[in-house]
């Protein structure tokens, strides 16, 4: 696993790593983290303005699905989520949502300045840090960071669960070991309950 | 409405925009004279408001929709704390009628601002519904007669505050402020 190594998918390679498995050469725990880096899926969910950025870096000319990513609609066949810029404080709570349906063991990466620390709205009454929302596991700066930045991101990401054997050990544990860093759902979705018209 | 079709085919070319907004203007000066509402004129480079009061602007909005004028671009408001004035402006203009297409002309009133209350517009022009819900939580302005009053885009508490009054004290955030310790030490 060296570094700067693009991981592209490979039908020969693929073929040859199935071999090994059924003889029994490599263990199960390699095969799920490779599997795992070459299946993620990110969920799009449109956040702020990053996300044109994002469509972009799948689209036809910088191409993501080539490192094994693509794009799907429904957070229950995903495993990797990619908050597009600034979260709102009502927004938080879709993020949330959408987080916690997603099958375990999922990954985050957050995008854009607004997404490391406000950026643009910095001091702003209504925006959130995602990093409270739901744990990430790379930043991406830039406003807004280009595709070529999304891109590498995604390859980054695949590189830490190759070579920390996140997925595996996730699995092994059942859970994120930095899941409970996160402040509470309630604390983002509490305003769902309040009835219809609010008293001003 | 096929008669505001018919014109606009035979429209060429564009206009410059204070052809555009003076046209604007004189139609929706007219269509106020017509029924009798009185008004004061508020402008300035590139824009013109109409303000009426609070008690003839349902008629002034009825007026300028038969006048031609079909939709609401945009509603806001202004927080004047030192008059205790709250001024809402609708910005209306025309998708059909190509003399007047693009000419944005506000009706403007105020509104004191202990208690601003004013009837919705809604029933004149739907699409104002979304934009008053957004001054509704921004600056506290309520809407008489609205379908559906409640916040939009902020969240209930935050919007008991209203964010955009010019006394809300926005919170000033050091860079280290609510990072955990285990982040900040890296
Ligand atoms: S980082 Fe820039 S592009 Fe991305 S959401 Fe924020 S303002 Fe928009």
């Amino acid at each position: 696993m060296e570094e700067g190594r693009v991981y592209l998918g490979n039908l020969d390679v693929a073929a040859k790593r199935a071999r090994d498995i059924l003889l029994g050469k490599i263990k199960l725990e390699k095969v799920v983290d490779w599997a795992n880096a070459f299946s993620l899926w990110p969920v799009h969910l449109t956040t702020s303005c990053c996300s044109t950025e994002f469509a972009a870096t799948f689209g036809p000319r910088f191409d993501g699905e080539q490192f094994g990513a693509l794009p799907w609609v429904g957070p229950r066949q995903t495993n990797l989520i990619v908050i597009e810029g600034t979260v709102t404080r009502k927004m938080a709570c879709a993020v949330r949502v959408t987080w916690e349906q997603m099958p375990h063991p999922k990954f985050a990466i957050a995008m854009g300045a607004c997404a490391l620390d406000g950026g643009l709205f910095y001091n702003s009454y209504n925006v959130v840090r995602p990093w409270e929302v739901i744990p990430i596991d790379i930043y991406i700066p830039g406003c807004p960071p280009r595709p070529e930045s999304v891109a590498r991101a995604i390859v980054e990401l695949q590189r830490r669960i190759r070579s920390r054997r996140v997925a595996s050990s996730w699995i092994r544990e059942g859970w994120r070991p930095d899941r409970d860093y996160v402040a509470p759902k309630e604390d983002y979705c509490s305003w769902q309950r309040t009835s219809s018209p609010v008293p001003l | 409405m096929v008669e505001a079709r018919e014109r606009a085919e035979g429209v060429v070319g564009p206009r410059r925009y204070e052809e555009v907004l003076k046209a604007a203007r004189s139609r929706a000066e007219e269509a106020l004279r017509a029924v009798g509402v009185s008004f004061s004129i508020e402008e300035g480079k590139g824009f013109v408001d109409l303000v009426v009061d609070v008690d003839s602007v349902v008629r002034a909005a009825e007026a300028l929709k038969a006048a031609g004028f079909d939709h609401v671009v945009s509603v806001t408001a202004v927080d004047y704390p030192k008059r205790k004035q709250i001024k809402v402006a609708y910005h209306v203009t025309s998708y059909l009628d190509p003399e007047i297409a693009g000419g944005i002309v506000g009706l403007a009133v105020y509104l004191p601002r202990a208690s601003p209350e004013m009837p919705s517009l809604t029933s004149v022009w739907v699409s104002a519904e979304f934009m008053e819900r957004e001054v509704y939580e921004f600056f506290g302005v309520h809407f008489r007669g609205h379908p559906d009053l409640r916040p939009l885009l902020l969240v209930p508490e935050l919007a008991e505050k209203h964010p955009l009054r010019k006394d809300f004290v926005v919170r000033e955030e050091s860079i280290y402020e609510g990072v955990p310790e285990r982040v900040r030490r890296g």
